[in-house]
């Protein structure tokens, strides 16, 4: 028993020896305070040249500094940025783009394919229960296929150049060298700046087209809780556009927008902005992007070897009933009702007369 | 073997900007593009200071590390050139530079940029020394020539230093002491001088 106190004690002995270390360090006088009143007399200590590389350094400037002109110093050439002796963030932009953005868009682009590719491994094409009918419904028509096509041929031109200024440094050059990487990176920035504005185009129109449609709507949260269908076997209900549809023509539109803004102003560096403005804006246009690339490859599965029945509706404007109950049960009804139906052997003559010049089935029904 | 360096002193550089106009003259620098200029901090009021400024041909150069088709190199004597027969003009070497070196002809719509320029320490580029295509593209090669940049040679108050970094720093530190630095005196104060001799 008197042991295990003593040991106790003892144990304790280097915490307390500390606390009066401590309060001996503090009742000890300071020198500094001392020394105070006889500085005062002697000259100042203060060091000129850190002043000078202070100033230098303009390390006053806020990180949008580059717009205000009080901050910066002056000077006879005239351009832009040329009033700044030391450019504050070009090391944080570039450290980004090199450590962050190529690593973390590699990684995910390869991820993503990855995981398309174990999806489609483990569960396969997702077939319509029952098979498809081969009665169809009108559902784009061709100003809407050609918007589509236009939209997504000019995104994949902008990503395929976008993705070779990206990785081709790491990707490229190893394999094919300086040389003839230098003449198609050269081309790809060129036709990247030439086709950029098509896609704003494109993007706009798409907004107009398709906003009524996309309004999110009863139901959608429903979709999302059910992950699409593609948890369990259970029934997903859907609109014209089910939630996956709508939500992935609001990245379009939205991040589309982004980029489009942002590659306009690094498109153009007529209008003075400065580097501040154009490292945040390739921030901006090379992240979206990577998203919505990363995204558009789940659109490409599921529109072509994803599920069954899905690309006729951007080759003919036309889908099978059955695949319109299974992933839009509720625009289903609706087409039922209005009787919009067109039988296999109605679809196949109209194909062979006049395939994409159909503004509506009903006209067609009234033809017949 | 060298390692080249540009130092300019502040003390001595009067914003004459003549280093900006030989060097445009020595290189037939296009319209828009100056690969040095002259900075001037805290114009008119206490404590102004000028400074000439142009690449600085770093160890670690940012513009190497980010340009996308990777046509930068450092030669034997440390100067950071580049190869405009490789360049796009994407402009991300503007972004990344510290002291906004890199400089772009803008001749297309937009303003679209040209393949970039930069000061090259007098020291021209990949091509043959003295062939007319080096010079055309990058200017005159000094270097080759046994010469120093141009820009430094005529500083008319040897504000702006270029050479072998020991011999810049040699010629930096005996004006510094001449100066009259001390630990009393930090800096570089003509006004203090006297306190050194008291």
């Amino acid at each position: 028993m008197i042991k295990f106190v003593v040991s106790r004690q003892l144990r304790l002995l280097p915490g307390l020896l500390s606390v009066f270390l401590v309060l001996l360090f503090i009742s000890l006088p300071q020198p500094g305070i001392a020394d105070e009143h006889q500085k005062v007399e002697g000259i100042s200590n203060k060091n000129p040249g850190a002043d000078l590389w202070r100033n230098v350094r303009q390390r006053d400037q806020e990180l949008l500094g580059s717009l205000k002109s009080n901050s910066q110093g002056s000077s006879q050439v005239k351009s832009v940025d040329s009033k700044m002796l030391i450019n504050q963030q070009g090391d944080l932009w570039a450290r980004f783009r090199m450590e962050q953005l190529i690593k973390y868009g590699m990684m995910s682009l390869g991820g993503i394919l990855i995981l398309i590719l174990v999806f489609y491994l483990l569960r396969g094409r997702v077939n319509i229960d029952g098979g498809l009918s081969g009665n169809m419904v009108h559902r784009f028509n061709s100003y809407e296929r050609v918007l589509h096509w236009v939209l997504a041929l000019v995104f994949l031109f902008l990503a395929i150049t976008g993705l070779t200024l990206l990785f081709g440094r790491t990707l490229l050059i190893p394999v094919m060298g300086h040389e003839l990487f230098s003449v198609i990176a050269s081309s790809s920035k060129e036709g990247h700046n030439l086709f950029g504005p098509i896609f704003l185009v494109s993007v706009v129109l798409m907004l107009i087209r398709f906003v009524k449609k996309n309004i999110y709507a009863k139901g959608d949260l429903t979709w999302l809780l059910k992950g699409g269908g593609m948890i369990g076997k259970s029934h997903v209900t859907g609109g014209f556009f089910n939630m996956g549809e709508k939500s992935w023509y609001w990245l379009v539109i939205l991040i589309g927008l982004l980029i489009s803004i942002s590659g306009l102003i690094l498109v153009s560096p007529n209008f003075g902005q400065g580097r501040v403005i154009m490292e945040l804006s390739h921030v901006v246009h090379a992240a979206g992007a990577l998203i919505l690339i990363a995204v558009s490859f789940g659109h490409m599965y599921l529109g072509t070897v994803g599920t069954e029945g899905t690309n006729e509706s951007m080759r003919t404007g036309y889908v099978d009933i059955s695949w319109a109950e299974a992933h839009h049960d509720r625009w289903a009804k609706e087409c039922h009702e209005k009787q919009l139906i067109v039988s296999a052997e109605q679809y196949a003559k109209l194909q062979g007369r006049n395939p994409i010049n159909s503004e509506d089935s009903l006209s067609l029904e009234k033809n017949q | 073997m060298a390692r080249m360096k540009f130092y300019c002193d502040a003390e001595r550089c009067i914003e004459c900007n003549a280093c900006v106009t030989a060097c445009k003259n020595e290189h037939e620098v296009p319209w828009g593009v100056n690969r040095r200029r002259v900075v001037t901090i805290k114009d008119g009021e206490p404590g102004e200071r000028s400074l000439s400024v142009a690449c600085m041909h770093c160890s670690d150069a940012p513009c190497a590390a980010v340009c996308p088709v990777d046509c930068f190199y450092t030669t034997d004597d440390g100067v950071v050139l580049h190869d405009k027969d490789i360049c796009i003009g994407c402009g991300y070497c503007f972004y990344a530079c510290p002291f906004g070196a890199p400089q772009f002809p803008s001749d297309a719509a937009f303003a679209s940029r040209g393949k970039m320029d930069k000061c090259t320490f007098c020291a021209g580029g990949p091509e043959d020394d003295h062939s007319s295509a080096e010079y055309k593209k990058y200017g005159r090669n000094r270097l080759a020539e046994g010469k120093l940049p141009l820009c430094a040679e005529m500083c008319s108050t040897k504000a702006l230093l270029a050479g072998d970094a020991n011999m810049v720093s040699d010629i930096y530190r005996k004006r510094i002491v001449n100066r009259g630095a001390s630990v009393m005196n930090w800096g570089v104060s003509y006004d203090n001088a006297k306190l050194r001799t008291r």
